[in-house]
């Protein structure tokens, strides 16, 4: 009984100073990027006083109604050798705000100063960007603390996947950029390894149930990939307007056929991790379980899981384009142009990732029934 | 032929095959999911109408065809659905707030050859559509969650009736620490997959660190990432809760008839 005490007083002492050490880390983070504008060479200013100077209302040449608002903003250079002076700024927005911004009090803005003012009292410059690094840093924290509290030692383990994850990927591509430039597809699909490997052990630890989850998802995205390859190779990408396909620097169709390879991949996870730990799970509560039982309860979670995790993979590719889809139309896009231009890649990777979770669910299955097997035999 | 229509063909066909009826109306669901985008997308060409309003309808319809289509009208369901919702209320306003602070409206630098030519003045706010698109993104993720740990609690509670309400929050709570996992996978790498072509452009054209924290592009991207995470972490406590209330509820209603 003692020794239950005192391991739970050790285990909360972990905890409360695990949780003293990151709130200690998050807040001199925030303290570090609130007064960091030395670290940059961009000038930055803050503003500290707006004026609205004139509005007009206007229409396009298609009827739409938008206000054009011109402010002046005098804000106070905060890095430089202009740090202290003040600096005069123009800047004109819509209500709309499709690329444009009304500026308050308080922001802060990289700026580029007018290099004939510049050792005059008084500048004048323009807006480049607006400082964010705060607020990304505000929600990264909100981020890890809802997972930490919520989820535990699962959110801990899924915020450590996401960041690993992130930095190999980071890493492979400038592998990528700078070493391998013919490659790409190779790059990826190595990631693709590395991922699951990285993410399922994390997720569920070393066990026969992980092995199996890996193989079958393996399997899985790679025959998903050749299916959309192959679909792509017999209609000659008939369909696809690459055309809109934006941050191009790279050859589009390897870039696209990667982007497919590694958005499919998680999705393809939870299908094979979801099937192999329900299926042994069924296996140790009862080790005479019968293959066929097996395979019917499998496909059922199969059929079950099989329509929310196409949906996930839907919204999350589809919602992207609704921005540009509304500039179109409201530039009086004919629809049939405007949905082929921006959302032909979309559908298709969330076609394509479908096609993966569906043909996921016989592959998990039997590749788990096979993990099962040879366990059976080894008893 | 269209590379579109072969690749929903052999989705249909596998679906069936694999999923036999639920298959079907899983296919049928997502077809359904893209006509209530396609509405939503009208509404919000209206410049009179308020986007996040829209949005919420819009999530309703969703939430909807998922919950009550595919897996009928029960307390699991409805349950499922109320505490989707209330965490996309929450959401919503939390992305409001944030994306006013972080203005990540409409287009970045790095998209300016793809609005060239368009006309930018078009008297739709911008900020309030980029707040849905976050929504719609992770509502598909947020059922999931929703669900799971409904059923998982009903399905408890019915083989185990005496548990105590503790217990009760407890295992559900455990089934949605499950969840998170996956789905928050699910989602990063959705988004990944998306945006390689952003990244490569970042290091082709050798941004900064500076610049790609500080770039419109980058910081939204961030912030549908992050946002799908709370989202999923929001709704399991969230759900939890309200099917212990529930399922005691009416066990004690049933104790004293």
């Amino acid at each position: 009984m003692n020794g239950i005490v005192k391991k739970v007083r050790k285990c909360t002492t972990h905890v409360v100073l695990f949780y003293s050490i990151l709130t200690a880390c998050c807040i001199t983070s925030i303290l570090f990027v609130s007064y960091n504008y030395s670290f940059y060479d961009r000038p930055i200013a803050k503003v500290i006083q707006t004026t609205l100077e004139d509005t007009t209302k206007m229409a396009d040449m298609h009827n739409n109604e938008d206000h054009l608002f011109t402010q002046r903003i005098v804000a106070i250079m905060q890095n430089g050798p202009e740090k202290g002076q003040r600096i005069h700024i123009t800047n004109k927005y819509s209500s709309s705000g499709a690329y444009d911004q009304e500026y308050r009090i308080g922001n802060e803005l990289f700026v580029s100063i007018n290099p004939i003012t510049t050792n005059t009292t008084n500048l004048t410059g323009i807006i480049i960007e607006v400082k964010r690094d705060k607020y990304v840093l505000f929600i990264a924290w909100t981020f890890i603390f809802a997972l930490l509290i919520i989820g535990r030692k699962k959110g801990l383990f899924s915020i450590l996947s996401f960041a690993i994850n992130v930095l190999l990927l980071s890493f492979a591509l400038d592998l990528y950029v700078n070493h391998f430039p013919s490659s790409l597809l190779l790059i990826t699909s190595v990631c693709i390894l590395l991922f699951t490997a990285i993410s399922l052990l994390l997720v569920s630890g070393f066990n026969k149930k992980t092995y199996a989850a890996i193989v079958a998802t393996l399997i899985g995205t790679f025959t998903s990939l050749a299916v959309a390859y192959f679909v792509i190779w017999v209609t000659s990408g008939n369909g696809l307007r690459y055309e809109e396909m934006q941050f191009l620097t790279r050859p589009y169709h390897s870039v696209f056929m990667a982007g497919l390879f590694i958005g499919s991949l998680g999705a393809i996870m939870d299908v094979a991790i979801t099937i192999s730990s329900s299926l042994f799970a069924l296996y140790e509560r009862n080790p005479h379980i019968s293959h066929k039982a097996l395979r019917a309860s499998g496909m059922d979670i199969g059929k079950d899981i099989m329509g929310t995790i196409t949906s996930i993979l839907f919204f999350a590719y589809i919602s992207g384009s609704i921005p540009m889809l509304i500039l179109y139309l409201k530039n009086a896009s004919p629809l049939g142009f405007a949905f082929s231009m921006n959302l032909s890649l979309e559908v298709a990777r969330a076609l394509a990732g479908g096609i993966g979770i569906v043909l996921t669910i016989p592959i998990a299955l039997h590749t788990t029934l096979f993990f099962i097997k040879r366990k059976q035999a080894g008893l | 032929m269209n590379v579109i229509v072969v690749l929903a063909t052999v989705l249909f066909i596998s679906m069936t095959l694999i999923g036999g009826k639920k298959g079907v109306r899983s296919f049928i669901s997502l077809f359904l999911n893209f006509g209530v985008l396609f509405f939503m997308l009208f509404f919000m060409m209206d410049p009179a109408v308020n986007p996040i309003v829209i949005t919420f309808i819009a999530s309703t319809l969703v939430g909807c065809i998922g919950l009550f289509f595919i897996n009928k009208v029960n307390s699991k369901t409805v349950i499922a659905f109320i505490s989707t919702m209330i965490v996309i209320g929450f959401l919503l306003f939390f992305i409001v707030f944030i994306s006013e602070k972080l203005m990540i409206q409409g287009f970045g630098e790095e998209e300016t050859e793809a609005i060239a030519g368009l006309s930018l003045y078009i008297g739709v706010d911008f900020m309030k559509i980029g707040a849905s698109v976050i929504i719609i993104s992770t509502i598909g993720a947020i059922m999931d969650v929703a669900i799971s740990i409904a059923s998982s609690m009903h399905e408890i509670f019915k083989h185990n009736p005496l548990i105590s309400k503790k217990e009760l929050v407890a295992s559900g709570l455990s089934v949605g620490r499950d969840i998170l996992g996956s789905d928050t996978n699910t989602l990063f790498f959705a988004f990944f997959g998306g945006y390689l072509a952003l990244l490569l452009w970042f290091k082709d054209l050798s941004y900064s660190i500076g610049e790609i924290v500080n770039s419109k592009v980058f910081s939204s991207e961030m912030l549908l990432i992050l946002c799908a995470g709370i989202g999923i972490a929001l709704v399991i406590p969230i759900a939890t809760w309200i099917n212990a209330y529930y399922l005691i509820k009416t066990k004690e209603r049933s104790e004293e008839l």
